[in-house]
């Protein structure tokens, strides 16, 4: 455990804190006065993206949560971040509940429905597992394809949320509540791997027959899991359709469960800063790609005219080789050795 | 009479599983690529159709083997997992490949190349292509049985998947064992890929076939193929018969889910498949 000079630990909650210097504290300070007040500067484009992050940051630190620490792989994010926005629409439409509560039981229901996948958990494992998400997912969405009270096809229409006598109804008004919300939901998970239930995912991670031996009651920790990971996705899929004020069932893809895994695994699969670096590195690659395709669509003109979306796959299926290939533990790993370095600087070791 | 296409890219996703212990996503994608190959060869270019399936087969070979050389053999030694999502990532760069090229969802459509007459005896009609289809896939699955079982070339790819390191001690060259098992598998799912498309044409749902394969791979156990077999003619009835009776019931799309509702049930009842061996695990 590396402390700076001049700073010991005389109990347990020292040894155990996040924050453990003044520095810390006001680099905190600072970065959350900044993002705060980041809407009122002139930068709409980057408003509606840190918006699109957010949601993607909560959606990937439920993953962390059930794949990077317990070892659960899970490709049914995006469905479960559907029956949330689903949930959320209908509480609010036709249920006529408050946005503030309609949030964490939106949260709920996904993360009740996740328990679908948690009792998959329990009998298999690894890669059988990971087929068995795929199948839920295409499950879900046949059934929020053909059930009426969610609209079919077509799709539902979401009413912006309503906090006492606010309207959000624009980009930069749901910034405050996405990015607010992304806020609680990442300090639950960093208090959450570092509590009891945290330690119990890494046992089950590791080797849970090893864990079972020793104890942990690896059926109920892994329920735990898909119920937390599905309440993040949920969450997710609440703020998502009251941001766009629509939900249909084509923006529940499988290749957005699939994109959400890669971030995953780019970010770094057991920490909750990989979170933000994959999906910060994947949506910047996307942004990249769509900014050059039209250069390489002039340069190569038998690729068509639009190559931006097939661009963005490449793009993202190479990187992701790649790093499986030199780097499978992440940014997050790349980004700790660049602070080792920092710290032992001119040193090498 | 699909689910015997279904078992054709189940045997590919087994044979590669029987050597490398890996299960592959990326092979609904090579599929694609293999209808498409034919596609350019036999209508854009208008070769005979043996050339162009002889061609067709060389570029899918080189594809599995350029796929092997440079995506999963560095991938060896480590875990298995790490080799499946390599596979994940080959499957999203091909499928952005295949989206290239496709230029945004067009049918391409075959002309036919099987003669087209037609069976029928009392109620049932019975296309003569999908009569081929079928004798070419049993024909494919024995001998592939045959292989395994009766060659040492067979026998040195099921001791690989047993134990890479305790095969290369009896002087098994597992890169070789890689190399040609990546082709074979590549082989077979672009006569699958081929076949399927003479059905329904070139589509951007081409490799969500292939996620199906793995799917019916999984349903008879990941290493027997007399089970992919099985499993791919049962799918095949299963889908056909939801897609009569519960339609009507549920509103429709009960084709699709069938599958999905299939693997989760065996997931749920007996893990491995139904015909595959049971891993017992110890710490």
């Amino acid at each position: 455990m590396w402390r700076p000079c001049g700073i010991s630990d005389m109990t347990y909650a020292q040894d155990m804190a996040i924050i453990r210097a003044k520095r810390h504290w006001i680099a905190l300070i600072a970065s959350l006065v900044l993002v705060y007040s980041l809407p009122f500067f002139d930068i709409y484009y980057f408003i509606g993206l840190i918006n699109h992050l957010s949601i993607a940051i909560i959606v990937v630190l439920g993953l962390e949560i059930v794949s990077g620490y317990c070892g659960q792989i899970s490709f049914g994010q995006a469905a479960f971040m559907a029956v949330g926005a689903y949930c959320s629409t209908i509480f609010t439409s036709k249920l006529g509940l408050p946005f503030l509560i309609s949030l964490p039981l939106s949260g709920l229901a996904a993360g009740l429905f996740g328990l679908l996948g948690g009792a998959a958990s329990l009998k298999i494992k690894g890669f059988y597992l990971a087929i068995a998400t795929i199948a839920i997912h295409f499950l879900t969405m046949w059934l929020i394809l053909n059930l009426k009270v969610t609209g079919g096809p077509r799709g539902l229409h979401a009413l912006p949320p309503r906090i006492g006598n606010l309207t959000f109804d624009s980009d930069e008004s749901m910034y405050f509540i996405i990015v607010s919300v992304m806020l609680l939901m990442a300090y639950i998970a960093r208090n959450l791997v570092r509590s009891k239930i945290g330690r119990a995912f890494i046992a089950i991670r590791d080797n849970d027959l090893a864990a079972q031996v020793m104890g942990v009651e690896i059926y109920q920790y892994k329920l735990m899991a898909f119920f937390i990971s599905c309440f993040y996705a949920g969450v997710a899929g609440c703020l998502w359709a009251h941001w766009l004020q629509v939900v249909h069932p084509e923006q529940f893809d499988i290749m957005h469960a699939l994109w959400y895994v890669g971030m995953l695994i780019i970010g770094g699969m057991g920490s909750v800063p990989g979170a933000f670096f994959g999906v910060i590195f994947v949506r910047g690659l996307d942004e990249l790609v769509l900014f050059s395709s039209p250069l390489i669509a002039e340069a190569f003109p038998w690729i068509g005219t639009q190559p931006a979306a097939a661009l963005s796959l490449i793009a993202f299926g190479l990187v992701l080789m790649i790093f499986l290939l030199y780097e499978p533990r992440g940014v997050a790993h790349r980004w700790e050795i660049l602070k080792a370095s920092w710290r032992l600087y001119p040193f090498m070791y | 009479m699909t689910g015997i296409l279904y078992s054709l890219i189940a045997a590919a996703i087994v044979l590669i599983y029987k050597a490398t212990q890996v299960a592959s996503l990326a092979h609904g994608q090579i599929l694609a690529f293999g209808a498409l190959f034919f596609w350019i060869f036999f209508v854009g270019m208008n070769l005979p159709v043996w050339m162009s399936l002889l061609i067709t087969f060389a570029i899918a070979a080189l594809i599995g083997l350029i796929l092997e050389r440079v995506a999963m053999r560095p991938l060896i030694g480590q875990p298995a997992f790490a080799a499946f999502l390599m596979t994940f990532a080959i499957y999203v760069v091909l499928d952005g490949v295949f989206q290239l090229v496709l230029e945004g969802g067009q049918v391409k459509a075959y002309s036919q190349f099987l003669p087209s007459a037609i069976f029928s005896f009392s109620d049932i009609t019975i296309p003569l292509s999908s009569v081929i289809s079928f004798s070419i896939a049993v024909l494919l699955f024995s001998l592939l049985a045959a292989f395994f079982r009766f060659t040492k070339i067979g026998l040195g790819m099921r001791a690989t998947a047993e134990d890479h390191q305790l095969a290369q001690a009896t002087g098994i060259s597992v890169k070789r064992v890689f190399s040609l098992v990546w082709a074979l598998s590549a082989i077979m799912c672009a006569i699958a890929g081929i076949a399927i498309a003479n059905l329904t044409g070139i589509h951007y749902v081409l490799p969500s076939i292939g996620l199906k394969g793995l799917i019916v791979a999984l349903f008879g156990g990941l290493d027997s193929l007399p089970g992919a077999l099985l499993a791919g003619i049962l799918l095949g009835i299963l889908e056909n018969l939801s897609a009569g009776y519960l339609d009507p019931l549920v509103g429709g799309g009960c084709k699709e889910v069938a599958a999905y509702a299939m693997v989760l049930f065996i997931f749920f009842v007996r893990p491995y498949g139904l015909f595959g061996q049971v891993r017992i695990e110890r710490i």
